[in-house]
Parts: structure tokens; C-alpha cells; sequence
């Protein structure tokens, strides 16, 4: 591989880390939480392995010790070694920070941060959480490091991340098994990943009782075959007493004679290496792959979570209109502002009120009664609003409910103060909007009766009068306890309206109703649109962001054309 | 069963939960108390003569050769090859086919002697790379009475016994014994390893488990073993033990997920919030409205000046125009005007606030479920409501009074008409001169037919200005009758249509708190049950050096 070729396979490495960590993932589709996880493999393994490899291809060989616990990983890296460089025991798991040990020479390879950079080094003493300790020994011979990490499957969560995490980094995989483990599932899980990412891999047979040697050995050997494994050598050390704690010659021959032997051959060496880059930058797109499948899953389905919000508030706005179309709403609001143009609204609403209050105080005296609830009145009064706002409540009920059916929209709903009915300020906003509203309901109708109103002015107070008259007459016979006045008043505005239609045309005041509906429905759309924004929001907040997939395509496009 | 008894109610109380959980919490939960139930019934079935104890753990560990030393004979083949136990065989002290039958296994084996009743299973491992096994294990886990997992020293700590078994059953310590097998390999490091074992376990929630550090091959620490199980399965407490602690289990994350908070009750101001609006979407002040009027104008026709009563019959009568009648007919439509959209949106919103505010201090599902349940019925409500309205008593009963009344006007107007005959037959009698003829009767001085046409007519109007002043009185008395029977119709149907199941939704909650509460021990109620287990500090202190 050349010089060049080498660095633009950097580059398009890290522009790919640097995607894949840009990647949410945070929408709850099934294999979200599996995609996360290889998203922070695929990371782990392209910074702390394949760009420090890339960089430096002379490096010394960094094989990794990885296996189960109890497996005696530490009882072979210190016997490799000859000395105590990482503790070993019957208390379950023993390794808790990883240990490095390689040949004094080979120190400043490791010293610096270009491989496993995240974690700070230390000589001379057991490492921190997060550390890595070097332990510099001439029993290791030059060009070849051993790392040995943690266990895969005790119950401490953090040892197996670790774990994984080194095994990741490695040129190469010295995995240790044992007569009682080898036919484990986790294991397998993970020789199964080093197949299929083309790691260079051996296994060690550890703890292997004399009576069953043959019998173990061979039946690994066949599992291997069974699973694709049949490349890797297998090393089998006989269970036998420890001497001082490390591990007789004889039973370590097979696994020191092979490590001697592949630190004596350097072409060996890079082979193994170039196997191992080879083989994961191979398996790069693929599993690249997996992880896109799963930004694509929650596209998707950010995309219907989205469409079901705007179902629920479209349909919203629909309601709104089938209140507003019935018209007698709209007429009832056109004649109002038409008595505010004409300017005989005053008049008619003065004079009303003051009736009301004489009718109410007659009917207080008469029948001792208190005057018409308050509130009520109030709310009849709000009609628009009501409307507006029992649309905005049920559509955000559908919403909730929709996104209720969905795991995803379950979990978006989770720490969400009450999302399924309107918001708080909401009936606040609505009276601004329909003030607002019935405000340009008055220039609308007064644009329209411009030059008209000296005459309109005359016929309503022609017809208000005449109204009036009616109503005092009224009044004065049942002293105001029948209601009849009311009608009159009612009857009055009906007359209103048909000198409203005369002297504007039918056609203008159907006009002006449409135009007043449009303006309505749109100052409604936008105060769904506040409040569908709430579910918008918090979907923006997880969901895939518009140029992920693509980026993300052109980061893999970009490796393969560098290869 | 006097064992059972107390199990038996606790039983029937989580059935009874599940019952009332289903559709409103996770089904996921509501199926495994169902499960729960239903195993606990067929374990139960199979009665407690025999305690089934079965021997789990990963491969390696020697639950074969400990079956095998327990058992006294080699019934079942160890081995170097792993896994090496493929199918779960039973060994039976006495006599329990039934009970192998409900555990599904084949595989079974007859031993003689004590302790009579103990049904002993040598389980595949769960870690191995053949899935099989696991799905074994993880079938008969829920059903065996007594648990003893095996481990070895090497595998101990393995995320695949304690993630996947031991701390989700972290609630059934008394139904379990962990067992440190090989012991003989570590020598003097066994009290150390078993230490380090409990500490784990402990990490688990399981800290009063028995760890029994012991070698099957050298038969050291086997006694105390067997001792143990012996003693469970002489005193015949292990099924309902474990059953016992399965229905805790599923009780307590029902709770769990139950959540908080009671629900309040309907109150009266909610209950009559709820009714206006109710009776404002109907049409009631129409229909009042219309009552008082259609009183006065019947008042008028039977009251009024007969002459010109008439005129008002061209007018329709208000209830007839409504589509009423005066006798309740629920079948029939009314015409009253439909709801407006602004009415109807008075009314959604009523009853969305009525729920939330009855629903306030619940988490936010049950919320959801108030809401659904005050809402499920509105497409109802509109028919229903203009039933009421139909079939309600209005009370328009005619006044004795109008009798006297009419009798009174027709007397008045045969008074008057007597008058004007006479008077014309006078103006007859003169035209034709033949004035005195006939001589006119006088009164005070006041000729008589005159007195009669202004008496009656006079009369007439003077009648029927008082009766319209009554039939006002009458029509505004009838006006409120009838509002307040059809307040309460419009009320009764907002407590069948909206109230009801709301409350019923709410006291379905508390139902099935209340069972939940039931289906826990007696010694400590659902809260300390919730407290007692926390959640499991999952990482492991590093031990230092």
C-alpha cells in the first residue's frame, strides 16, 4: 500500500468516524440500542485501531489476550513474561485494568496516545479506571506487545466493554478458552466477529485436565471447523499445579514456541497485520451497513410519527371550518362588525345592556332569582375561542394517541408534561387571534361600505330605531319578565341583516363571510401550528437529521473509492 | 390445603388484578400475571407431596455429577465434552408421574429411600452455544419449587448467570440455594471464592441466598446439601414458597407500573358544570322558553276575550313547533335546532376537563384512560339528550280556573250579545218608529241593554287582563318546572353517558389497587413492598489492589 493511498484511506477513515459519531440513534426502532452499539465498536475500531495502523504500518504487532473470566489470561501473560505484571486469582474477575507488555525498545511506540488514545498510561503501578499501565520486559522479544485485557463475561459491565474495546485494537487475537468454557455462547459471539472482520485469531485450550486432553482438544477443534475458524492455530496447555503462581515451562512450551517464533519472522508479522487491516476494513461497509439500515428505520418512522401529528391537527383545522362554514357564526360576526361601521354598534349595545340590567333587577325583585351566571354568560360570549380550542384539545389527544401506539412514539412521549391535550396558553393566544380576527372582520367591512355608510347609517338607525321602539313597547307591557325583548332585539338584527344584504349586494356579504372564514382558518392553522410544533419538536429532537443517510452514504463511497 | 390458604386469596386477588389491568396497563405484565395464576393453579393441582428441586447452572459446573451423588448412582453420563447434558432427566424419590407429566420430562428415574417426595432435575446448562438448552432451562425455571444453581469457580461471576437469572429473580431468595461446586480445586482458596460469591450476590439482591461451597466428586460440603434439601422437602413448603414469591413479583411491578395517585371523586359544582353545558347543547332554554309561552297562549285562548281569541289559534303553538308534546314520547324526534359547533365544542370541552381535573393526581396513562372513558360515549350523547328532552314531564297542565274562566268570558259574551241584540232590535224598532213600543228597562237610570253590552264587554277585558296576568304568574312557574325536569333528565344523562364511566374507570383503578395491595403479603402492605426492592446498584465496587 502506498505512502498516498495509505493517507487518503485516513482521511476517508476519519471523515467515517466522524459521521458514524455524529449518528442520533435516538429513536426507539427495534435494533436501536444493537445499532448504537456497533455505531461505538465501528468508532472504537476505526480510531484506535485501523488509523494508528494506517499511520504507522512499521509498528510493532499488538496482540491482544482476551478470553473468559477465570480463563487464566493473567496467569499466562505473567508466566510469558516471568513476572507478576498483572494480578491473578480465585476471586472472579481478577484483571480490572488492562496491562501492556512489550520490549523495552518498543516502548515509545505505545507511550504516546496513537493507539487506544483515550486512555492515559502509567509504569510502575496498577492503572486507574480508564488507564492502560506498560510494563517494559526484555523476556517479550521486540516487535511484539502483549495486551491483556479484561475478561468478556463477568458480571461487571465495564470490564466487558473494555474487553471489546481492546480486542478491536488488536493486529492480533490471542483468545483464551478452557475445557469447562470452550463450548460457551459468548465466546463464540465473539470469534464469530473476529471471523467475520478477518482478525488474525489463535486460541488458547487452557486448564485442560489430563484424563479428557484428546477429547477436548479434538472436539474445539471441531467446533472451529463447524464455525469457520479452521485457519486459527490452537494452542492447548494441560491443567498442572501453578509454580509460584506462574505457569511450568513445559505446559507453556507450545504457546511460548509459537510467540518466539512469530516475533522471529518479521514478514510473518506484517502478514498478520495486513491480514487483520485487510479484513476490517473489509467488513467496514457492511457493518456500516447495519447501522444505516437502522437511521433509515427511524427516518421512516420519524416520518410517520410526523405524519400522524399532522393528520391529528389537519383534521383539527377541518373541524374548525365545519364549525365555521354552518355560517351562522360568521354572519352573526359580519353584522357586529357591520354595526361598528355603520357606528350604530354603540347605540344597540347600550342600549341592550341597560335593558338587561333593568330586566334583571325587575326579575331579582319579582322572583328573587339572581341575575344569569357570570361565567356562563362569559363563556357563551368566547364562542370562537371554544371552538378554536376544543379543536386544538382533541387534536392533540389523536396525536398522543397516535404516537401512544408506537414503541418509539412511546418513548418520546415518556418524560412529555402532558402533551395530550392543548397547551396552557393556548386559550390566551386563541382570544388574540380572534381579536386580531374580528378586527380586520372591521376593515374588511368597512373597506367594503366606503361611500355607502352615510346612507347605511340612516337605514340601520331606521331600523334599530324601529327595533327599539318594538322593544320598549315590549318591555314596558310585561315589564320585562318575559324575554320577549330579546327577540325583538333578535329580530331586529335579522332585519339588520337583510339591510346589511340590501345595501351591500347578497354577493358582497357572502364575500365578505368567505373572506372573514379564510382569515379565521388561517389565523387558526397557525395556532395549530404552535401547538402541533410541540410534537415536532420533540420528534426533531431524536429523529435522524434530513442529511444523515446521505452523508453517511458518501463517507462509505468515499472509503471504497480510496481503497 | 391449609398451606395454600393464604396463597390461594392472594392468587385470586392477582387474577382479579390481571382482569383489571387488561387494557389498560402493558400487556406484556398483564400476561405474566395471568401466567403466574394460571401455573400456580396447575402446580397447585398436582398438590404438595413432592417438592420438585432442579439443579441449574452453566456447563461445566457439575450438575450431572452432583445429580449422580445425590442420587447415590450414576443415572445420568458426565463428561469432558461440552455441553454435555442435552435434555433435563429427573430423579424420583417415591411416586409423581402426574407431576413429571405437567413438566413435560421424559427422561426418569426411580430411587428408593428418603427424603420420600423430592423430584430432583438435572437441567441442561443456559451459556453453551446450543440454544436449545437454554430455552429448556428458561421453560422449567418458572415451574420447579426449588432452585439450586451450581457454578464452579471459574464461571461464578459470569454475566450470563446473574444478568439473565439470578437478579431478575431476585425476589424468590427463599426458593433458592447456590452451590460453589469443585471446591476441590481451589483448596484453601474456596473461603475466599465463596465470599467473593456472596458479595455478587448481594450485587444481585440476593444476599440471604445459602451459598454452599462444595466438591461432588470428593463428596466435601455434600451433606450440608443435602441437608438442606432434605429439610425443604420434609417440611413441604417449597411450592407454595415459590409460588408465593412469583405472585409478589408480578403484583409488585403491576403496582410499579399502576403508578401514584387516586383519582378524586365527580363533584356537585363538576357534575352541574358538566350538566349546563349539557342542557345548553340540547336546546333546554329553548324548550322553557317555548313552555312559558306556549302556557300563556293556551292561557289566552282559554282565557282571552272569546271575539278575538281566535286570532291567536293562526299562531302554531312553540312546543308543537319544537317537535313536543305535551305527554313525554321518547321515541319521538324533536325539532329542536341542532347543536351549534360552538355548543358541541362547549360540551368537549366540559367533559375533557371534567376528567382532567378528576384525573389530575394520576400518572399520565390513566389520565389518557379517564378521557377515553368520559369520551367514549359522546357520539350518544346527541340522540340520547334529545330523547330526554322528548320524554321529559313538562308539566303544561291547564289551571282549574280556566273552566270558571272560559265560563265566566262566555257568560260575559252572551252578556254582551244579549246587549247588542237588544240594543239592535231598539235600533230596529226605531228605524221602524215603533221606538216606544217597547219600553226600554232601565237600571239607576241606565238603559239595560246598554249596561249589558258594556258589562260584558267590559268585563271580557277586564277578565282577561287579570287571567294574562295569572297565566304570565302560571307560565313562568310551568317555565321552571319544566326546566328543572329537564335539568334532571340532561343530568341523568350525563351520569350515564359521561360520570359513570368515568367513575367506573376510576374505581376500576382502585380496584385494582386494592387487589394488588391483596395479592402482596399481609406482613407489609404494597408501599414497604415497593421500597424493599431497589434498584440494584448494577456496577460492582473495583476492588482496589
Amino acid at each position: 500500500m502506498g505512502v498516498q493511498a495509505a493517507a487518503d484511506l485516513a482521511v476517508a477513515l476519519e471523515r467515517l468516524s466522524e459521521r458514524l459519531r455524529a449518528l442520533g440513534l435516538r429513536l426507539s426502532v427495534p435494533d436501536a440500542e444493537r445499532a448504537r452499539h456497533a455505531r461505538g465498536e465501528l468508532v472504537d475500531q476505526i480510531d484506535d485501531y485501523l488509523l494508528p495502523r494506517l499511520r504507522r504500518m512499521e509498528a510493532p504487532l499488538l496482540m491482544v489476550v482476551g478470553g473468559s473470566t477465570g480463563a487464566g489470561k493473567s496467569t499466562l501473560v505473567n508466566s510469558l513474561v516471568g513476572g507478576e505484571v498483572s494480578p491473578a486469582g480465585v476471586l472472579r474477575p481478577t484483571t480490572r485494568a488492562p496491562v501492556l507488555a512489550c520490549h523495552p525498545d518498543d516502548v515509545p511506540w505505545f507511550e504516546d496516545d496513537r493507539v487506544l488514545g483515550g486512555m492515559p498510561r502509567t509504569t510502575g503501578g496498577p492503572a486507574g479506571p480508564g488507564g492502560l499501565q506498560l510494563v517494559p520486559t526484555p523476556a517479550l522479544p521486540p516487535g511484539l506487545a502483549l495486551l491483556d485485557s479484561p475478561d468478556i463475561d463477568s458480571v461487571v459491565e465495564r470490564n466487558r466493554a473494555l474487553a471489546r474495546q481492546l480486542l478491536a485494537a488488536a493486529d492480533a487475537w490471542l483468545f483464551i478458552t478452557t475445557a469447562a468454557r470452550y463450548a460457551d455462547a459468548v465466546p463464540w459471539e465473539l470469534l464469530h466477529a473476529a471471523r467475520d472482520r478477518g482478525t488474525a485469531l489463535s486460541l488458547v485450550l487452557d486448564r485442560v485436565p489430563p484424563e479428557g486432553a484428546g477429547e477436548v482438544a479434538s472436539h474445539l477443534r471441531e467446533m472451529m471447523v463447524e464455525h469457520g475458524l479452521d485457519g486459527a492455530e490452537l494452542l492447548v496447555v494441560p491443567e498442572t499445579p501453578l509454580e509460584e503462581g506462574f505457569l511450568p515451562a513445559a505446559a507453556l512450551a507450545p504457546v511460548r514456541e509459537w510467540l518466539d517464533a512469530l516475533a522471529a519472522d518479521a514478514q510473518a508479522r506484517a502478514g498478520l497485520v495486513r491480514r487483520t487491516l485487510t479484513g476490517a476494513l473489509d467488513s467496514l461497509p457492511a457493518r456500516v451497513g447495519g447501522v444505516r439500515d437502522v437511521v433509515a428505520d427511524q427516518e421512516a418512522e420519524a416520518g410517520r410519527l410526523r405524519a400522524d401529528v399532522d393528520g391529528a391537527y389537519e383534521r383539527g383545522l377541518e373541524e374548525i371550518d365545519e364549525a365555521v362554514r354552518s355560517g351562522a357564526l360568521l354572519r352573526g360576526e359580519v353584522l357586529a362588525r357591520w354595526h361598528d361601521v355603520v357606528g350604530t354598534g354603540d347605540l344597540m349595545r347600550a342600549l341592550e345592556s341597560r335593558l338587561g340590567r333593568l330586566r334583571d333587577r325587575v326579575r331579582v325583585l319579582v322572583t328573587g332569582a339572581p341575575p344569569a351566571d357570570a361565567e356562563l354568560r362569559a363563556a357563551v360570549q368566547s364562542s370562537v375561542d371554544a371552538v378554536v380550542h376544543a379543536a386544538a384539545d382533541r387534536a392533540a389527544e389523536r396525536a398522543a394517541a397516535a404516537w401512544r401506539g408506537t414503541p418509539a412514539g412511546r418513548a418520546l412521549l415518556e418524560d412529555a408534561a402532558r402533551l395530550d391535550s392543548a397547551s396552557a396558553d393556548l386559550l390566551e393566544r386563541t382570544r388574540d387571534q380572534v381579536r386580531a380576527w374580528q378586527g380586520e372582520v372591521f376593515d374588511l367591512v368597512s373597506r367594503e361600505a366606503a361611500g355607502k355608510r352615510t346612507t347605511a347609517r340612516v337605514a340601520s338607525l331606521g331600523v334599530n330605531g324601529a327595533g327599539l321602539v318594538v322593544m320598549l313597547a315590549v318591555f314596558a307591557q310585561t315589564g320585562g319578565l318575559t324575554g320577549a325583548e330579546v327577540a325583538v332585539a333578535g329580530g331586529t338584527s335579522a332585519v339588520g341583516q337583510r339591510v346589511l344584504e340590501a345595501l351591500l349586494g347578497d354577493q358582497a356579504v357572502r364575500t365578505l363571510a368567505d373572506k372573514a372564514r379564510e382569515n379565521l382558518l388561517t389565523r387558526s392553522r397557525k395556532l395549530l401550528d404552535t401547538e402541533a410544533a410541540r410534537f415536532h419538536d420533540r420528534l426533531a429532537g431524536a429523529a435522524p437529521g434530513p442529511e444523515e443517510l446521505r452523508v453517511l452514504d458518501d463517507a462509505v463511497a468515499a472509503l471504497e473509492g480510496a481503497r | 390445603m391449609s398451606l395454600a390458604g393464604g396463597l390461594d386469596a392472594r392468587l385470586s386477588a392477582l387474577g382479579e388484578a390481571a382482569r383489571l389491568a387488561d387494557g389498560r396497563l402493558d400487556t406484556a405484565l398483564v400476561d405474566e400475571a395471568e401466567g403466574v395464576v394460571r401455573r400456580a393453579g396447575e402446580r397447585l393441582g398436582h398438590g404438595l407431596e413432592a417438592t420438585v428441586v432442579a439443579l441449574a447452572g452453566p456447563t461445566g459446573a457439575g450438575k450431572s455429577t452432583l445429580f449422580n451423588a445425590l442420587a447415590g448412582r450414576d443415572l445420568v453420563a458426565v463428561g469432558v465434552r461440552r455441553p454435555t447434558t442435552s435434555a433435563t432427566t429427573a430423579a424420583v424419590w417415591g411416586f409423581a408421574p402426574e407431576l413429571l407429566d405437567w413438566l413435560e420430562i421424559h427422561g426418569r428415574h426411580a430411587v428408593a429411600g428418603d427424603p420420600e417426595g423430592l423430584v430432583l432435575l438435572d437441567l441442561p446448562d443456559f451459556d453453551s452455544v446450543e440454544t436449545s438448552h437454554r430455552l429448556e432451562v428458561e421453560r422449567l425455571v418458572p415451574l420447579v419449587d426449588l432452585l439450586v444453581w451450581v457454578v464452579d469457580p471459574q464461571k461464578y461471576a459470569d454475566a450470563a448467570l446473574h444478568e439473565r437469572y439470578l437478579h431478575p429473580l431476585r425476589s424468590h431468595a427463599g426458593s433458592m440455594l447456590v452451590v460453589l461446586n469443585q471446591a476441590d480445586r481451589l483448596g484453601d482458596g474456596i473461603g475466599a471464592a465463596a465470599g467473593d460469591l456472596r458479595s455478587v450476590l448481594a450485587a444481585d439482591g440476593l444476599g440471604e441466598v445459602p451459598v454452599l461451597p462444595l466438591s461432588a466428586r470428593t463428596g466435601e460440603g455434600m451433606p450440608e446439601l443435602r441437608q438442606a434439601i432434605e429439610e425443604r422437602v420434609e417440611r413441604r413448603e417449597a411450592a407454595v414458597a415459590r409460588l408465593a414469591a412469583d405472585v409478589d413479583d408480578s403484583a409488585t411491578r403491576l403496582r410499579a407500573a399502576a403508578g401514584d395517585g387516586h383519582g378524586g371523586e365527580v363533584d356537585r359544582r363538576q357534575r352541574e358544570q358538566l350538566a349546563a353545558s349539557l342542557a345548553e347543547a340540547a336546546g333546554v332554554p329553548a324548550v322553557v322558553a317555548a313552555v312559558g309561552r306556549a302556557h300563556r297562549r293556551r292561557g289566552a285562548l282559554a282565557t282571552g276575550v272569546p271575539w278575538v281569541a281566535w286570532v291567536r289559534r293562526l299562531r302554531p303553538d312553540p312546543l308543537r313547533r319544537l317537535g313536543l308534546g305535551d305527554a313525554p314520547q321518547e321515541d319521538v324526534r324533536t325539532s329542536l335546532p341542532r347543536a351549534t359547533p360552538v355548543q358541541r365544542a362547549h360540551v368537549d370541552s366540559a367533559v375533557r376537563r371534567l376528567a382532567g381535573e378528576v384525573a389530575s393526581d394520576l400518572p399520565a396513562e390513566w389520565l389518557g384512560l379517564a378521557r377515553r372513558a368520559a369520551t367514549a360515549r359522546e357520539e350518544e350523547l346527541a340522540d340520547r339528550l334529545d330523547r330526554a328532552i322528548a320524554g321529559a314531564e313538562l308539566g303544561l297542565t291547564r289551571p282549574r280556573w280556566w273552566t270558571a274562566a272560559r265560563w265566566l268570558q262566555r257568560l260575559l259574551a252572551v252578556v254582551a250579545a244579549a246587549g247588542a241584540l237588544w240594543l239592535l232590535a231598539l235600533a230596529v224598532l226605531g228605524f221602524v218608529q215603533l221606538g216606544d213600543v217597547v219600553p226600554t228597562p232601565e237600571y239607576n237610570g241606565f238603559p239595560v241593554p246598554t249596561l249589558l253590552l258594556l258589562v260584558g264587554l267590559g268585563g271580557a277585558l277586564l277578565v282577561a287582563f287579570v287571567a294574562g296576568r295569572l297565566n304570565g304568574v302560571g307560565a313562568r312557574r310551568r317555565a321552571r318546572r319544566a326546566e328543572r325536569a329537564l335539568r334532571e333528565r340532561v343530568g341523568a344523562v350525563a351520569d350515564e353517558l359521561v360520570i359513570a364511566p368515568l367513575t367506573a374507570e376510576l374505581g376500576a383503578r382502585d380496584e385494582l389497587l386494592n387487589a394488588l395491595d391483596a395479592a402482596q403479603p399481609r406482613e407489609r402492605g404494597g408501599l414497604t413492598g415497593r421500597l424493599r426492592r431497589s434498584a440494584r446498584p448494577r456496577e460492582r465496587a473495583v476492588q482496589a489492589g
